[in-house]
């Protein structure tokens, strides 16, 4: 029904035109539903019918541009939109409906200025040839792996070193150690030595007891002090004792010799 | 007699004193169907899936990954190496041995010419998604016993036992690179012609890809010529068998085919434009 309608519109629209052509073509025309095609119609749409009933007829309701598209054929022959104009459609109707569509397939391919577009993108993302590319990555790879290098070396002359390091820090922990265990040892004593003093268990936060330790402490510092005086001393004099024990031996050794050369005489 | 009367007029008397049967007194027949309450709207009256009360019924949804007060999962961990780069990292979508021996036996696949890209997918068991950052295959080595094919085959990426399963039965293997457009050109050309436009040049691999299809180790289709067919030897020593002299092979030719490293479609060049109505070729002058 919809193609009867379709026609008719075209009637009643170029009305002077029908009258003037009378012909079978309508019929044609009205089997395929091409209204564009119809550029010679016939007198009346009654008289052509009563002439030649049609043969063929279209009863499927398909939009003619639909048929078309069913029979492989360009939907629009002329355009009927915007985008009907554009360069991605009509390459697109070449692709799809190959030369029978109409569309010069020298619009497929890029401008010159699309060409030189296109150059400079490449000139632009890929700035390396294959070589120059091989290249950067080899040295790359180089590059990390003297850091590497590098890197281990200076652990291996670390490592050298540890066993020093390790002898040294414990050496240091142990007369650490023992430092703060002779001073507790001293302190000990000390406390010990003011019980026995008073000769009862004294409250060590006694204030008697905190003086009698003071005094003892201040004792024992005296008694180290001269400890250690007497201990210079000591080492003083076994010196002076050693230097005078050299000299004396050189001086019997010349007294010696002299006594020999004054024999020679 | 008069006792029956007696008896009718109790019962009548009963009655009388009994509640009237009413619409308000009667009840539902047992195990009658109620019937539910007819709500309005879409859904009866129901809250659209959106829940009773809170930011669910106001559907002013949280911030992604946010936890109502919890350190979010996406901060707990200060450092995750692992994640670095994954959003440019190139997937090659694996298919092993096994598959692609399935894929002989059953002849989807054409031996007569280069195994590429195109010719994966048009068995139409395989895809890939290029705008998910899936390069091409990769042939992994499960079931590289079992493989018996002759082949020349084209993939993306390659294990050394894919590469020698495929090499100990006289076959040829090469590991190429297609950049994202070539792709999109590869994974279905009959969509590509149809657009009418030319088809695309291969690009360059990008550097950090560069290593692998430069090494002749890996069969990379920029790699020395000569330097492969050392390789060859190596890989057959490294796995023990006999290398098969492709070169006294009655389909040398066929065997050896290569594309131009700036080529997508073997026999095709880019720049050409495909008209598969008129099955022929427009070339630019």
């Amino acid at each position: 029904m919809r193609s009867v309608r379709s026609l008719h519109t075209i009637i009643n629209k170029d009305g002077q035109l029908l009258r003037k052509q009378p012909s079978g073509r309508i019929i044609a025309a009205f089997a395929h539903t091409e209204p564009a095609e119809t550029t010679e119609p016939p007198a009346s749409f009654a008289e052509v019918e009563e002439e030649k009933p049609p043969q063929k007829l279209n009863t499927s309701r398909l939009l003619p541009q639909h048929r078309k598209m069913l029979r492989e054929e360009r939907p629009y022959s002329e355009p009927h939109s915007w985008i009907h104009t554009t360069e991605k459609y009509n390459r697109m109707m070449f692709g799809r409906y190959g030369l029978s569509s109409g569309v010069d397939p020298r619009i497929c391919f890029p401008t010159k200025s699309d060409l030189e577009e296109q150059a400079e993108y490449e000139r632009v993302a890929f700035p390396h040839t294959i070589p120059e590319m091989i290249e950067i990555n080899k040295k790359a790879k180089e590059e990390k792996r003297a850091q590497i290098r590098k890197r281990e070396e200076e652990l291996e002359k670390k490592l050298e070193k540890l066993d020093q390091w390790k002898r040294e820090l414990n050496a240091k922990i142990a007369k650490k150690e023992a430092e703060a265990q002779a001073a507790k040892e001293r302190k000990e004593r000390l406390i010990e030595e003011v019980r026995r003093h008073f000769g009862f268990k004294v409250d060590p936060r006694d204030d008697r007891f905190k003086e009698m330790l003071e005094q003892k402490e201040r004792e024992d510092r005296k008694k180290t002090k001269e400890a250690k005086r007497k201990a210079k001393e000591d080492k003083m004099l076994a010196k002076l004792q050693e230097t005078a024990k050299g000299m004396n031996e050189k001086d019997t050794k010349g007294a010696a010799s002299k006594g020999q050369i004054e024999d020679k005489d | 007699m008069g006792s029956v009367t007696n008896t009718t007029e109790k019962a009548l008397k009963m009655l009388r004193a009994l509640p009237r049967v009413t619409i308000g007194n009667i009840r539902p027949n047992p195990d009658s169907k109620q019937r539910s309450k007819r709500g309005r709207g879409q859904h009866g009256g129901d809250k659209h899936g959106a829940g009773n009360k809170g930011s669910g019924q106001r559907q002013n949804f949280m911030r992604l990954g946010y936890e109502t007060g919890n350190t979010p999962f996406y901060t707990r961990f200060p450092y995750e190496p692992y994640y670095k780069g994954h959003h440019l990292r190139r997937e090659y979508r694996p298919i092993s041995m096994l598959q692609l021996q399935t894929l002989l036996d059953t002849n989807r696949l054409d031996t007569n010419g280069i195994i590429d890209l195109t010719s994966i997918c048009n068995t139409g068991l395989f895809s890939i998604k290029p705008d998910e950052r899936q390069y091409g295959f990769q042939l992994t080595d499960e079931g590289a016993d079992l493989f018996r094919g002759k082949i020349n085959i084209e993939v993306q990426y390659a294990s050394d036992e894919a590469i020698a399963a495929i090499e100990k039965n006289g076959g040829h293997i090469r590991t190429a690179y297609y950049d994202m457009r070539s792709l999109q050109a590869m994974i279905n050309p009959q969509k590509w012609f149809e657009k009418g436009v030319p088809i695309p040049k291969r690009m360059v691999p990008p550097l950090d890809a560069m290593e692998y299809y430069s090494s002749a180790e890996r069969r990379g289709y920029l790699a020395d010529p000569e330097e492969i067919s050392k390789e060859r030897l190596v890989l057959a020593q490294k796995f023990g068998y006999e290398l098969p002299k492709i070169e006294e092979d009655p389909d040398f030719e066929r065997l050896t085919a290569t594309k131009d490293p700036r080529q997508i479609f073997y026999g095709l060049e880019p720049g050409w434009v495909v008209s598969l109505k008129d099955k022929a070729i427009i070339k630019p002058k």
